[in-house]
Formats: C-alpha cells, structure tokens, sequence
C-alpha cells in the first residue's frame, strides 16, 4: 500500500505540469488559432522580452518546448534563471492560453 | 622609547584628526567613513574620500568576505549603506539585513510578507537600496509601503500603506525612501503603468503619512480630456534632500502610454521634470520640465547632483535621452544642456537657453521607427560618480538604438503584467548605425560636457559607479568584470571577475582603520531579459545576489 503511494506520488512529481490531460489539448496546428496567438502574444506584449518573433531577449525559436508546460507557463508565470514571467490566467481565458501556446509552439522547435 | 613612540603616534593622531575635520569642510566628505545614505552625501556625488586604497596599491585588492543576499529574482540591484562598522542591504523581494562590515557574517534580517500580487506586477522584485536615520532603517516595498525597522535589532517598529498597489496597475516603490529632516519621501513607480504616479510624505518617526504629490498635474491644458487619468509620471529613483533649503528634488518618470501621445497634447506636466518640493507639506518651490510631450520612454528620474560653482548653487541632471541638465538650485532655470552622447536623433538637439525640444522626431502608429538612444537611454538608472579632486563626473554611457513602434492599446489597470505603453515591446534594439562600440564609460566636466577620457565597451556598463579620495574610479558590468580606472586618465589598474553581472552600487567604507570597496553582484531586472537580443553574450549570464567586500592584505 505504502509502495504504491509513493510510486503514485512519484509520478505525480513528474507529471506535475500535466493539468490537461491529452485529450483536452486542442489542435495546436490550427493556423487560426496560430494567428489568433500570434495577435494575443503581441497585445499582452509577450514580444516585450520574446521579441515580435520569438527571436528577442529569451528567445524561444531555438527551444524545445512541450505544449502544457508553455500553457503553465503563460497562465501561472515562471521563474527561472533568475528572472520571472508575470502570470496571465486574470486576464488570460484558458482559450486565449491555448491559442498563445499554439503560437509559441509554432515557432519553437518541436519535440523530436 | 616608549614614551617617545607614544608621543608620535599621539602627534601622528592629532594630524590625522587635524585632517579629517579640515576634509570634512569640503562638499562631499563629510562623514568619510561611512555610505550613510543612497548616493553618500546630500549632494549625489557618489564620492568616498577614503584615500588608503589608491592608484599606488589597488593592484593588490583582496576578497575579505562574501555574503549572500538571498533570493536571485531579477538580480540584485541594490546600493548597500554603511555606518558605522554595519553594511544596511536589501536584495530581491525586500529582505533587508544587517552584516558586520568586517566580515560578512549576518547581524538580524527581516523580510516582509507581500502581495501575492507582487508576482503578477510589471516592476517587482526589484529592491534598490534602504534608508538610515532616527535609530531606525526604511524601506519602501514592492507592493507600496513603507517600513521602518530597529536599526539595532531588525524589528519591525511601524507600516503604512502608501499606494493603492491593486488598483493602480501594481505601483510601488522599488527604491528607498529619502530621509528629510524628520519626514520621509517615498517615490512611486508609474510611467509604464495605467496610474497617476505620486510623491508620498510620511513622518519618519510614526509612519503617518502627511501629503502626497501628484506627478499628473490636474490641468487640462497639460493633459487635455482625460488622457492624465493613466498619465504615469511617478518618481522610481531616490531623490536628494537639500538642509540648505530644506528642499526635496526628484526627477520624475515619462507619461504613458510611453510611444502614444495622440491624446496628450500638451505638455504632460510634471512628466520628464525635476520637482522641488517642500518635504514638511508637499508644497511645490519650483520645477523644471526636461522633455515635454514624451514619446520615447525618456523619463528624468535619475540622481540630481549638487554643487556650488563661481558662487552659484547648481544642480546636474541627467535625463534618461542623454542630455544633461546643468539648473539653477533655487528657481530651476536653465544654465547649460549638454549630451552624453552624439547618438540621439530622436531631436535635432535641445535649445541651451530654452530647453526646446528642436525638430523632434514623432512615432507614427503602425510603423517602426529608428529611435536613438534605445529605451534603455544615453545611461540607465544606475548613477555616475563626480570626483572633486579631478573635477570629473564619470558615467555609464549607452550608445545603441531601437525600433520603436506604436499600437493601439486599451487601458487596463488590472492587466498588470502588460505595460501601458502604446507597444508590444520596449522597441527592437541595434547597435548604432554608423558601427561604433555600444557602450563606454566617460570621464566628462559636468557643467560643460567636455570630456577627458573614455573607456570602450563591447558590452556597456549598466552598474552605478564610485570615485574616491585615492584618485580611482570602480565600474562594473554585465559580464561580471569589476575594474578600477585611474581617475585622471582611465587606464585599467585592476579588474577582477565577480562571476555575474553588475546591476548595483559599488561602495566604499571604512572600518578599524582599513578602507573596502563593497561590490554587489548578481545580473538582474528587465536589462538582463532584453540585452540578449542585441548582446548574446549575456543570454548564458547566470543570476546571483552577492556581496563581495575587498581590501588591501595586510
């Protein structure tokens, strides 16, 4: 019982970011939604430290990325290397998160 | 023997203290032992008069103590205070603490319980500096109030919230408060912000507020229909307290929205001024407008020096376009206007007797525009240091540019992680057209601009600089490296890698007999998230919040 609670948290631990499951991720090739993100990622002013592209200061289009954690990242913010995102999910609807995310995603590298 | 040792060495003391009162005479040495306050002296200079670490043996220059500051988050941006033998410093989120001079080692911290909000707002964690005075050390916080502490213990003696932090866009102060006789000013955050910036005057000893001043003037020939509603402004740099003439001077913030200026045309009082105001009421004596109508995020917050020259009371500014501003102490006109640089082209140039802005370059909505200097300015927000001995002011001088481009931007002060500034970015930044390096440090007269020396950078410097009595001059930058210049020529006499960049003051101090130089290291703030783009070098900078004390070896 106990071994499996902590195999049960353990892989907690390593899904933590998966608030979706598969099947709730929605098509993130749409090009509507692409360039629907694309015009929120310009009005939220992501392109502030991202550049209009992706190509500013943290650049994304030479990262790797996995679609619920850009999700995670734009609706909760993120801390890393010192610096910090601001969250987004006040001003943000999980639709609008997503259609952001497909446009991240469109310029990042795509998992292989 | 003995007694004759004993004689000289009192004689030699009586000469020492002979000296140290005909020092404290002169502006800017008073109190030579200490940083007792965000710039040293009343007068900005950031100057120490400590002469042991000199042009002679800085080449010996030693780690004495490391300290760690804490939290990493966006760097650490602060100037530390010293008195007498305790280093006062504040790092990211407002943890405040108390370390022995000599050694680093922790006396009492204290560290706030804030907002969570403070995570979602534009301009936070920064925490620049503390204030000292009345037994006690104030801090103004991230989410907009003000603290004052035991100076001894640490603990908490009162709060006051001063700015509505969740109605205003996420305004708070992210420097010190300045100590003005028994009252304190506290400066806010706005410019980027959908807020009406202000100037907060609290009694140091109760925490009560007494006034505020309100850096949107309510007039609607400077602000027609209700563009001042969100019009910005604020004061997010220390100002200087003159006891002369019991006056406040602060250099406010640029209006907002930043790149837009459709429905703001007028002047957009008091934006881009210097204010001099009344620390006892808030009363304003006079002020001084530096860039009228503001599209180009020039805001005049920055240090307001102090000097006496040809019996004349002056101050030197410098506007964040590069230009300075040599005024009258008493009324604010105009003695000279010079710039830092020859790369600005958002005007033709500034009128030396008006203060006219001369064939400005207007943003059109929708388009890029070449703006020189970048966003970042002609010199960021960490200040240069005047040097009496030398007669120089040295600065930090950034020569590249930007891109800026105008779109439609609703108001919204809810939305506080996007900025009010008319934009989707803070403008795409180049290095300079015509090739030139994009940063130097300058050894510059301050009344005239004329200059004496420069250093060249691949990566300019965006760290606060020192100049002391030993005829040197410190400067950090964002690579890590600190070096010490001659003060007369700027030749390179030392250096040393911190292992971080630099986004802080270097101080200097003296404890037992034996002069520091404290430097806080740690690569931070929006600087560390947009210089990438232009300088890849930093994009692998890793963050820290250290303090590193040096002295001679024994």
């Amino acid at each position: 019982m106990m071994y499996k609670l902590v195999l049960m948290t353990i892989a907690c631990i390593f899904v933590g970011d998966a608030a979706y499951p598969q099947e709730d991720v929605p098509n993130l090739k749409d090009p509507t939604m692409i360039a629907a993100g694309h015009d929120l990622f310009l009005q939220k002013q992501c392109s502030r430290c991202h550049g209009e592209g992706g190509k500013g200061g943290i650049n994304l289009t030479r990262r790797a990325l996995d679609p619920r954690s850009v999700f995670q990242a734009i609706a909760d913010g993120r801390m890393g290397s010192g610096l910090r995102m601001p969250a987004s999910r006040d001003v943000l609807t999980d639709e609008e998160i997503w259609k952001a995310t497909a446009y991240v995603m469109s310029i990042s590298q795509q998992p292989k | 023997m003995g007694k004759l040792i004993l004689a000289a060495s009192l004689g030699l003391t009586c000469l020492l203290s002979t000296a140290t009162v005909a020092l404290a005479e002169a502006p800017g040495t008073e109190d030579p032992n200490n940083w007792p306050q965000y710039n040293r002296t009343s007068n900005a200079w950031r100057y120490s008069p400590l002469d042991q670490i000199n042009k002679d043996n800085v080449s010996k220059l030693s780690v004495a103590w490391i300290a760690q500051g804490g939290d990493i988050t966006m760097g650490i941006q602060e100037t530390p205070l010293a008195i007498d033998g305790v280093i006062y410093s504040i790092t990211s989120g407002n943890r405040v603490a108390a370390l022995d001079a000599k050694t680093g080692q922790e006396v009492w911290n204290y560290q706030p319980k804030l907002d969570p909000l403070t995570k979602k707002v534009l301009f936070s964690p920064y925490s620049r500096g503390v204030a000292v005075g009345d037994g006690k050390v104030f801090i103004g916080t991230v989410d907009g109030r003000g603290i004052a502490l035991d100076q001894k213990t640490g603990k908490e003696i009162w709060q006051v919230q001063l700015t509505d932090f969740a109605n205003c866009h996420g305004c708070n102060f992210t420097s010190p408060p300045v100590v003005a006789g028994d009252m304190l000013t506290f400066g806010s955050t706005a410019g980027e912000l959908a807020t009406q910036g202000k100037i907060f005057g609290v009694e140091a000893k109760s925490g009560k507020k007494v006034w505020e001043f309100n850096t949107i003037k309510d007039d609607p020939k400077s602000w027609p229909g209700t563009s001042g509603k969100y019009g910005g402004g604020g004061a997010w740099m220390p100002g200087t307290y003159d006891a002369e003439t019991n006056t406040v001077f602060y250099g406010t913030g640029n209006p907002g929205k930043d790149f837009i200026n459709e429905d703001r045309q007028g002047d957009n009082l008091y934006t881009d001024s210097i204010v001099a105001l009344d620390p006892k009421t808030g009363n304003l004596k006079w002020y001084r407008q530096e860039i009228k109508q503001d599209v180009w995020d020039y805001d005049s917050a920055y240090e307001v020096l102090l000097f006496k020259k040809d019996g004349k009371d002056l101050i030197v500014h410098m506007n964040k376009s590069g230009y300075v501003f040599v005024l009258d102490k008493n009324d604010g006109s105009i003695e000279n206007i010079w710039p830092v640089s020859d790369l600005k082209n958002f005007v033709k140039d500034i009128d030396k007797r008006t203060g006219e802005l001369i064939g400005r370059v207007e943003l059109p909505m929708n388009q890029e525009t070449l703006i020189c200097p970048s966003t970042f300015g002609g010199r960021s927000w960490n200040a240069g240091a005047y040097n009496p001995n030398t007669g120089l002011w040295y600065n930090n001088v950034l020569d590249f540019c930007g891109y800026l481009k105008p779109v439609a931007q609703k108001d919204d002060p809810k939305d506080y992680g996007t900025g009010h500034i008319g934009a989707s970015d803070f403008g795409r930044l180049v290095m300079a057209p015509d090739g030139r390096k994009p940063g130097r440090l300058d050894a510059r007269d301050p009344f005239t601009g004329e200059r004496k020396w420069t250093h060249e950078m691949d990566v300019p410097g965006f760290a606060s600089v020192l100049t002391t009595g030993g005829g040197l001059v410190f400067n950090g930058d964002p690579t890590g490296i600190l070096r010490a210049f001659d003060a007369d020529t700027g030749k390179v006499l030392w250096s040393f890698n911190t292992g971080s960049g630099m986004r802080s003051g270097i101080i200097s101090y003296a404890v037992a007999g034996e002069q520091y130089i404290l430097v806080p290291s740690g690569w931070g703030s929006y600087a560390a998230i947009l210089l990438p783009a232009l300088f890849p070098q930093l994009e692998k900078m890793p963050a820290a919040s250290t303090l590193i004390a040096f002295k001679l070896p024994k």
